[in-house]
This record gives structure tokens, C-alpha cells and sequence, in this order.
């Protein structure tokens, strides 16, 4: 009996030990939040304790606390950072998007989101997919440390300038995959910013950021074909198509003309013989071949 | 300024430039080496060490440099006897004939010499001959901020 009531003793008094630490923890720790300005109690009432070497500190602060990507009013949408990080194939790589004259989508995609698998596979052939010409296109994964390395190469396919720069989506506040950013590399700053499901959402909206940012005439081409992004096989096939509208067909005589006059016959002084003559349809070709 | 790291060497980048820092995968018997490309127009993914595939994209107003480092057996030898990385060129120090590939217009210009007990030549394009009083300042800011560290130090 005596045993059993030294015993709880002890356990009691260790018990009373141990409250009082915790008590006198938790006095600390209220008296360091009061110190930095977000102690209990009213917070109109004056301190408790003495605080005269701490009166700047006793005023409320503001704590700020992050959950989850910033918000639109909280993002800094304009700065553009170049990009710095690793190809896939492990070569050190850096991208400058400012300081350029041309205009840059960086397009942050994963290697395993299914929806970023059309942007990798459109992507390929930026102007085949709506996206105008002299646009710079580069993906931008997280870092070798989130991403496999070989399965990015193989959605790249070799075509597809790659940086994998976890850093760069820190710079750029990317919230997810995929998401997009288009620089103005001559005014340094980025123009717009977004997501998308599809390419030719990004193709449109790239599209118009274009015609705004480059007057008529300063694209490298005057051509109708290059303006709408056409060039090469599409180009081709686009003049072939409009040809054969008109009922020009592969071999027609109007496609040879013989005299330069052919070519400018409808801007020529009109004459009875381009009215109606034997060279009429050339004055056709003339029309449509603009 | 950007800075890109990597074998040993260091360059911060100047605004407009963009550069590749890699060292090839050694065929058969031989030793891969580092090799730096700088260039102020969009790299290709696949080019070649001193260029191919990329200075036939240049426009007139474009640079393509190459940092390429020779193994050990070259140092001391005469070829590598220059201390030290040119850092300030001359237009003079351009001409259309200095060229790995003969572009009309293009100009170059290539160095050999040893840097940190490393050997290494330093090649430059310029995009056009015409040009080169605007663009050599550009070179040479860039030159200025590349370093290369000695085999075996702590610089990645």
C-alpha cells in the first residue's frame, strides 16, 4: 500500500512538472506573437506587459500566407526572364526572350498531362497548326527532378526547342500544365498569358497579338500565303486550289503566257483584242494570278 | 544578365544572346569534349561543333560564337601558346575568308589558345562583314563575361 501511494506520488508529481512546462511554453510562445503584433486578446487594449524597448514591434503586421498559385492581382504579369535550365539530352541550355525582335510562346507542358499531349504533338509544325511564321515556340518542362528526361525528348521529337527549368516556372507563376506566355521581345514584356484546350485557341490568340505588334509590312513577307501563315507544301496547295475554282487546271495555256503583257493585262489600257480577243483568257490568268 | 553553367564553363549572357553549353557523346575511341555555343538567334536542337545547321540561319544583324576545348595533349603545343581568351576584338580581326562554312557576306574570325591550363579555340560568325561596327562591340560583351574554370574546381 505504502509502495502504491509513493508511486502515484512520483507520477503526480511528474505530471505537475510536465503541465508546467507546457504552460510556461505556451506563455512564451502568446509572448512572442504579442511581440510581433498578432497577440489575443482586444486588440484595442493596451499591453499587459512592458513593451517600451518593443513599441514599434507591437503594432499589428501583416502575415502573409500562400495557398495554392497566385492570383491574377497578385501575379507580376509583364517581366519576362530568360529561360535557364537543361535539354533533354543534358546540355545546358539558356533562351533569351528579351532583347530579341521576334515574339516567343513559351508553352509550359508535362510530359504526363493528357491534355498537353496535342500542344506536344502540334507543336511539331507551328505554322501547319495556325501559328504564324517567325514565331519562336519553345516548351518549357519542370526540371529533370519532376520530369523524365527521355519521355520529354520523345514528346519533343527532336523539333521542338525544349528547356526543362523548374526555375522558369517559378519566374513565369505558372499555375499548372499547359499554359502559355507570349513575350514581345523587343518591349521585353510579356503580352499575354493563359490556357488552352486546344492549339488553335493559342494559334488564334497568338494571331491577333501578332497583327497588333507588327504594323503591315514588317513581317518578312508581303504575300497574302505568309499573312495567314501559309507557306511551302500548304502555300502550294492553297494556289493550286484556288486556281482550279476558276476552272484553271494543271496544263492550262493561261499558266504559260507568252508576252509580258499576259501577266498585267487587266491593269493594261483595254483594248478590243484583251476584251475579247484570243488572249482573253490569259487576261484571266492575269486576274487570278494577282 | 543570364548565366549559364556548365563543364567548367561560365558565361553571363548579354541581352539578345542565348547559348548551349554540352559535350558530345564519345564515339568508339574517342574523348568527348566540352563545346559552347552563343549565338543571338534561335539554336537549332542539332548543330553542329563549329556551327553547321546553324550559321546558314543568320540574319545580317546575327552572331554565332563557339567555345571548343581540345584535350590535354595540345597544351603546350604552338598552336595553344596564346594565354588567355581574346576578350576585346577588332573589326580587323574579321574576314569573309575565316569561315568553316562560306556564306557570301558572313565574316569570322578564330582564335587558339589556353585558358586555365585548358585548350580551347574560340570561333565567331558575324552575319554580315558590312556590320561589324556594330556588331564586334557585341562580341566582346559577350566575350567579357565568359570564365572558365580549371579542371577539377568547384565552378560546374
Amino acid at each position: 500500500m505504502l509502495a502504491l501511494i509513493c508511486v502515484v506520488t512520483v507520477v503526480v508529481v511528474l505530471l505537475a512538472v510536465l503541465v508546467a512546462g507546457l504552460l510556461r511554453s505556451h506563455a512564451d510562445i502568446l509572448r512572442a506573437l504579442h511581440d510581433l503584433g498578432a497577440g489575443v486578446g482586444d486588440p484595442t487594449g493596451g499591453s499587459v506587459h512592458d513593451h517600451a524597448s518593443h513599441d514599434h514591434a507591437a503594432q499589428p503586421v501583416p502575415v502573409p500566407l500562400h495557398m495554392g498559385p497566385p492570383l491574377p492581382g497578385e501575379r507580376n504579369a509583364s517581366s519576362a526572364p530568360d529561360l535557364v535550365g537543361v535539354s533533354p539530352e543534358g546540355d545546358a541550355v539558356a533562351i533569351g526572350v528579351t532583347g530579341v525582335d521576334r515574339l516567343t510562346l513559351l508553352a509550359f507542358l508535362s510530359s504526363g498531362c493528357a491534355t498537353c499531349a496535342e500542344f506536344w504533338a502540334s507543336l511539331q509544325d507551328p505554322v501547319s497548326s495556325g501559328f504564324p511564321p517567325d514565331l519562336r515556340v519553345v516548351a518549357v518542362t519542370k526540371g529533370p527532378e519532376f520530369e523524365i528526361p527521355s519521355e520529354v525528348a520523345r514528346r519533343a521529337g527532336g523539333r521542338i526547342a525544349v528547356v526543362m527549368s523548374t526555375e522558369s516556372w517559378g519566374d513565369y507563376e505558372v499555375p499548372g500544365s499547359p499554359f502559355f506566355v507570349l513575350i514581345d521581345g523587343r518591349a521585353g514584356r510579356r503580352i499575354g498569358e493563359g490556357v488552352a484546350n486546344r492549339a488553335d485557341q493559342i494559334a488564334d490568340l497568338v494571331r491577333r497579338a501578332w497583327d497588333e505588334e507588327r504594323p503591315p509590312g514588317q513581317s518578312g513577307s508581303t504575300s497574302r500565303a505568309a499573312a495567314v501563315g501559309l507557306d511551302g507544301k500548304e502555300r502550294e496547295a492553297r494556289n493550286d486550289q484556288e486556281l482550279q475554282s476558276v476552272g484553271i487546271l494543271p496544263g492550262d495555256p493561261s499558266l504559260y503566257p507568252e508576252r509580258h503583257e499576259d501577266l498585267f493585262a487587266t491593269t493594261s489600257s483595254p483594248s478590243p483584242m484583251n476584251a475579247s480577243g484570243p488572249d482573253s483568257t490569259k487576261d484571266q490568268t492575269g486576274t487570278q494570278g494577282r | 544578365m543570364t548565366t549559364l553553367s556548365a563543364h567548367g564553363i561560365s558565361a553571363r549572357l548579354p541581352s539578345g544572346f542565348e547559348g548551349r553549353i554540352f559535350q558530345r557523346s564519345a564515339v568508339g575511341g574517342e574523348v568527348a569534349r566540352p563545346v559552347a555555343h552563343f549565338a543571338t538567334f534561335p539554336l537549332p536542337a542539332d548543330v553542329a561543333d563549329f556551327g553547321a545547321g546553324a550559321v546558314n540561319l543568320m540574319a545580317p544583324q546575327d552572331i554565332f560564337s563557339v567555345l571548343f576545348e581540345y584535350g590535354p595533349e595540345s597544351l603546350g603545343t604552338a598552336l595553344f601558346a596564346r594565354n588567355g581568351m581574346p576578350r576585346q576584338l577588332t573589326g580587323q580581326d574579321f574576314s569573309t575568308i575565316t569561315l568553316r562554312r562560306g556564306i557570301p557576306s558572313q565574316s569570322g574570325t578564330q582564335w587558339f589558345f589556353t585558358e586555365s591550363g585548358r585548350p580551347f579555340t574560340l570561333y565567331v560568325v558575324l552575319g554580315n562583314h558590312a556590320q561589324r561596327a556594330s556588331l564586334v562591340p557585341r562580341v566582346n560583351a559577350l566575350l567579357g563575361n565568359v570564365d572558365v574554370a580549371q579542371v577539377g574546381s568547384a565552378v560546374p
